[in-house]
């Protein structure tokens, strides 16, 4: 809501600066975006007399003119025609002109020039906010301005636009007068009522339209008044000044009037050529199914019977609340016209505005909410103003056809339950008085119970809560002493185990290195086909948004990979040399499509990383350092999966259930992401991995005798899982073994074409001696023949 | 013998002082207390004193073993202690050089401010819920007291995927879910991601919510205020105080804006806050007894207060990120500086 403070003196006197008004309404609920000064939309443009002009000694178009700016004479140099004499607008050496271009001193064909005499485009102002002035012109100012002065005050532009932000529970205040109230409450000063002041003629408006509302559910209040001997002629300064400032163009007399009243009274005002309404008749219902209405824009709508509209005799003349018929409007010819001043029902408006793609400033406001107070304040506001400027002659009488309501609405409360809402002692003075000012009336009723009468425009007002917060608002929440669940029980609090779970997760991961990140929930769906997802998957199924932001984020993800992918190669291009990261977030999955009810959401985990030597082993080192710290195993078996590289790829499981996968992307995957590097990742699902079998953490004994450690290398052919191996070992019962591991694998010339040479270590120890040399051999012999014939092993020489 | 005595022992504390390494004292230890040494070779002939001298002579040999022994341990004492002194000083290192170490990753700076957060909450008894991202029109508006096609929707654009079901525009809907199921006493904090049309320098279409919900008998906008200072004290600083302001959410009433103090310039004005000394930090007000009566709680018996708050913009304050674009880009340059 732009609201000058001109206008709002109207009502209140504002005797504190523009930024003390601000502060003080932000006090009381009102956010204030911006404070513009007119006069400072410009800076460094002061008015100047011309005091000689001369020819430019090389430049036949421009001249030479020396100008008195107040403080000094300066030379400008302009291809401004100009006599000697003339009042103008000089823009300064540091000038900053609407806009932002700025003006420095200078040389013109080698003359100096030390300013530039400037137009309305220049001070950003519009030929019909202010007086004499001519649009393509420069500034020109009568005989006498005082010179140096700012031109824009000189031109009398020097008002100050407050941009109040309007909550959407006060639709009231997207006007000037309902706001002046709030200010009037927050300066704590009197709030003057609107002028309503006119003289009427004998007809009466009854004799020039017949109001009949058929479909009062949308449009509980129809007023309409009449003006004959319309006279259609540009508004006075004031208006179209005062109009300028809230951002609207001044078109005529009538057309401002509309408009000033919906921006002072918030009452949105429709002014129709009589002449076009047939048989004199104004008929508000419901539109028949399909009909159509060609609005003021020149727009051809197709109506459905759910939206109202506004009819004469014989057809659509309007949309209500949203737009006029293209002949029912005003023109230069127009002679009678009848003002309509109605309440629409807000979110009937609103449907018929969006179903139709048609806004206007009426729109705007009725799909905020207006009161039933407002027709009239705004018929009577409107007629005023016809009155004022001689438009015309107002017929005497005021149609007003409205459904009943309660025109004395009252809350009962006690202080004790604003008490219990605020946390504070409330002074029953103090509460009346606040409250009254803001015209609420509160009377004492049986008991301890109050009454408070509700204006028609606060229909916010509905409950004891909206009565604690009108109050507080005004006597300022600092009243209120901080308090730590005063009254409360005490609750357990804390995480849930799944959450506890992912935590341990994320934090396993950042001990190992790895970065964590964030990334978009919805993707493209390209990554179906970069990733050779199959078809007839489930993730190549993902939800769609209906209204993305772009392709690129379109559907919601059902697989972390692509984002991973994205992330990795976005920082091979941004010149990291390595990364590892991870991201737990979630993935969406729909029974069915197009989904009508809740996804399956699932948190699932994903690893990536490239570079600084990273490689299939380091990925499956994390992997296996996030399973070890939630006390899971983890079994690796070749993967198939299309987007990773085929010879280093492993699916995971824990305890015989899938949990996920890891390897190195597929170069053509990585390919498709435009990744100029070997990527590394790998995708858990977390819901699966904490229904897992997983151990606990219970402590064995160990010894404390030395432990004696052998080492074993044998031949295996080359497609011998190394892994198996090492299970069989462990798998085989052998006596005090307490670590067994792989410590080398060689292929080579030495051992032979297809073959492989694994290297074991083992570790023996005895909790109740020390071991015989006699008793590992025994037990190195059992292990040699485990290998021997589970994997045709041969002790290597 | 007695001179002979005197002798060697003059001769041995003499060569014990000569001596400067461990390795010389050694030798002077075997030239005069080895098996074949100088003094053993005198303690030997003590068998050939008569008998009436022998006891005599056997203490003065025995004072000197003593002397020369005390002196010797001394020596040797004195000289490792040099040797060690010496062979530290050789090791000397240059303790300017960095250190080695094992690179630890870094949560990313959204999930360090929630966790920080969380943690405040939960130790005022808060629990912790997360709740579904794609969401019914019913709890992401309606039982929010934001009907069809009532302007409060204007408050929030929305991405839609069915008529009936959008992408959660905040993390509120949870409160509806959470009163649905649970009885009061209710105290939850709802951490998750929200979804907004909005793309610009300060708007990412996806954000972070913490929401914070408390229902019991008699809660009142001071047990807010409390809360909420608490919060702000334990995650900026102890001076950090804040500030209520009057706004509106359609299932809060009353509803307030909360302030904090700028943590950048404590209240003094700063680029941060604008010259105010003040920053927005999150809306938060009473629960709407229309709200509860929805969702099934008695408002006559219970009140309640919720807030809401935005991760990045606390983690914009907090560590001076200029531009929330940054913390989707996640290039490592970004989140290595949260480790």
């Amino acid at each position: 809501m732009l609201a000058p403070v001109s206008w709002l003196k109207d009502f209140v006197d504002i005797n504190v600066s523009p930024e003390t008004l601000a502060k003080k309404l932000v006090a009381i609920g009102f956010e204030v975006e911006d404070i513009h000064y007119q006069s400072r939309q410009a800076k460094k443009v002061v008015t100047g007399k011309i005091l000689s002009v001369e020819k430019h000694p090389s430049a036949d178009r421009l001249r030479v003119a020396q100008v008195d700016v107040g403080n000094g004479v300066i030379q400008v140099v302009t291809n401004v025609a100009l006599e000697g004499g003339e009042y103008v607008a000089v823009a300064l050496d540091g000038a900053v002109l609407y806009g932002g271009a700025t003006i420095k001193r200078g040389e013109l064909r080698g003359v100096p020039s030390e300013g530039m005499l400037c137009g309305l485009e220049e001070v950003g102002v519009e030929a019909d906010a202010v007086e004499g002035q001519t649009k393509g012109d420069i500034l020109r100012f009568p005989e006498g301005t005082a010179l140096g002065q700012n031109a824009l005050v000189a031109l009398g532009c020097d008002d100050v636009v407050l941009d109040v932000a309007v909550t959407a529970n006060r639709p009231d205040c997207n006007s000037i007068y309902r706001l002046a109230k709030e200010v009037a409450v927050a300066l704590g000063k009197d709030c003057r009522e609107p002028e309503i002041d006119y003289e009427v003629s004998d007809d009466s408006v009854n004799d020039m339209v017949a109001v009949e509302v058929r479909d009062a559910d949308l449009c509980p209040r129809y007023m309409a008044g009449g003006v004959r001997n319309v006279r259609i002629f540009p508004s006075p300064l004031k208006i179209r000044a005062r109009l300028r400032a809230v951002g609207i163009r001044p078109i005529n007399n009538i057309v401002d009037i509309t408009n000033y009243v919906l921006t002072e009274i918030g009452q949105p005002m429709h002014a129709f050529d009589r002449s076009y309404l047939e048989s004199g008749r104004i008929i508000v219902r419901r539109a028949d199914e399909g009909e159509h209405i060609v609005t003021l824009d020149g727009k051809d709508n197709v109506l459905s019977s759910e939206m109202l509209t506004i009819r004469d005799g014989a057809k659509p003349v309007a949309v209500a609340g949203v737009m006029g018929g293209e002949n029912s409007g005003i023109n230069d010819a127009t002679t009678e016209i009848i003002f309509e001043s109605a309440r629409f029902a807000r979110d009937s408006v609103r449907r018929t505005s969006r179903a139709l793609n048609l806004r206007s400033d009426s729109s705007a406001r009725y799909e905020k909410g207006v009161d039933f107070s407002a027709q009239e304040y705004g018929l009577k506001r409107a007629l005023t103003l016809v009155y004022r400027t001689g438009s015309g002659d107002i017929a005497a009488d005021l149609i007003d056809v409205a459904v009943d309501h309660d025109k004395d609405r009252k809350i009962v409360f006690t202080v004790r339950e604003i008490e219990d809402i605020l946390g504070c002692k409330v002074p029953v003075g103090k509460m009346k008085a606040i409250l009254s000012r803001l015209g609420i009336a509160v009377e004492k009723g049986e008991g301890k119970t109050y009454a408070a009468h509700i204006p028609d425009a606060r229909e916010d007002i509905v409950l004891v809560n909206d009565i604690a917060e009108e109050f507080i608002r005004v006597y300022g929440y600092g009243h209120i002493e901080p308090t730590l669940f005063a009254y409360s029980s005490l609750t357990k609090g804390g995480k849930p185990e799944f959450i506890r779970f992912r935590d341990a997760v994320k934090e396993t991961l950042v001990d190992l290195g790895f970065d964590e990140t964030i990334t978009y929930s919805f993707i493209s769906p390209s990554f179906v086909s970069k990733l050779k997802i199959p078809a007839d998957s489930p993730v190549a199924r993902p939800v769609p948004i209906l209204n993305p932001l772009g392709e690129n984020m379109s559907v919601m993800r059902t697989t972390l990979l692509p984002s991973m992918i994205e992330t990795l190669s976005y920082n091979i291009a941004h010149f990291n040399k390595s990364a590892r990261l991870f991201e737990a977030a979630k993935v969406y999955f729909a029974d069915k499509q197009p989904l009508d009810d809740y996804a399956d959401e699932k948190d699932h985990l994903v690893i990536g990383a490239y570079g600084d030597g990273f490689d299939f082993f380091a990925l499956k080192g994390a992997v296996e350092g996030v399973l070890a710290a939630l006390q899971a195993e983890g079994e690796f078996r070749r993967s198939e999966l299309p987007f990773l590289h085929p010879g280093r790829a492993a699916d995971i499981f824990v305890g015989g259930v899938k949990v996920g996968y890891l390897g190195e992307i597929h170069p053509d995957t990585a390919a498709a992401y435009d990744a100029e590097e070997r990527l590394y990742c790998a995708e858990i699902d977390l819901v699966a991995l904490h229904g897992a079998e997983r151990g606990a953490i219970s402590f064995v004994p160990f010894s404390k005798y030395p432990p004696a450690e052998r080492d074993l290398a044998v031949v295996v052919a080359d497609g011998v899982p190394a892994g198996d191996m090492l299970a069989a070992v462990k798998a085989g019962k052998i006596s005090n073994l307490v670590s067994a591991e792989i410590f080398d694998v060689y292929r080579g010339a030495q051992v032979g074409e297809g073959k492989k040479s694994v290297a074991l270590g083992f570790a023996f120890a005895s909790p109740v001696r020390t071991l015989t040399d006699e008793e590992i051999a025994a037990e190195m012999k059992k292990i040699l023949g485990i290998l021997r014939r589970g994997f045709a092993a041969e002790i290597r020489r | 013998m007695k001179s002979r005595i005197d002798e060697v022992k003059g001769e041995a504390l003499a060569a014990v002082s000569a001596a400067e390494t461990s390795q010389a004292l050694n030798e002077v230890r075997v030239r005069f207390l080895g098996k074949s040494g100088e003094f053993t070779s005198l303690m030997k002939l003590l068998g050939t004193v008569s008998k009436e001298e022998r006891p005599e002579v056997g203490k003065i040999l025995n004072e000197a073993r003593v002397a020369i022994e005390t002196a010797l341990s001394a020596a040797t004492s004195a000289v490792e202690a040099k040797e060690q002194a010496a062979r530290l000083a050789a090791e000397a290192v240059d303790v300017t050089l960095p250190g080695t170490r094992r690179e630890t990753g870094a949560f990313h700076p959204v999930t360090k401010i929630r966790e920080e957060i969380l943690k405040v909450f939960l130790g005022m008894g808060f629990s912790v819920a997360e709740g579904p991202e794609i969401e019914t029109d019913l709890f992401n508006f309606q039982l929010l007291n934001v009907p069809k096609d009532h302007p409060a929707r204007d408050m929030q654009d929305t991405f839609y995927i069915g008529d009936n079901l959008v992408l959660r525009t905040h993390t509120s809907p949870m409160q509806a879910h959470i009163m649905k199921t649970e009885k009061p006493p209710i105290r939850v904090v709802i951490p998750g991601r929200v979804y907004r049309p909005d793309d610009d320098a300060s708007h990412s279409p996806i954000f972070h919510q913490i929401e914070g919900l408390a229902v019991d008998k008699k809660i009142t906008v001071g047990d807010l205020q409390g809360c909420l200072q608490t919060f702000a004290e334990q995650l900026f600083d102890k001076d950090t105080k804040i500030r209520l302001r009057p706004s509106y959410f359609p299932f809060t009433e009353p509803s307030v804006e909360a302030d904090a103090t700028c943590a950048i310039c404590h209240g003094k004005g700063c680029r941060v806050c604008k010259g105010t000394g003040w920053v927005e930090l999150l809306g938060a007000g009473i629960v709407n007894p229309a709200v509860l009566d929805m969702c099934g709680i008695d408002s006559k018996e219970y009140s309640g207060f919720a807030f809401g708050l935005g991760l990045e913009r606390i983690a914009m304050i907090k560590y001076g990120i200029p531009n929330i674009k940054l913390f989707y880009e996640n290039d490592v340059r970004f989140l290595g500086q949260f480790r």
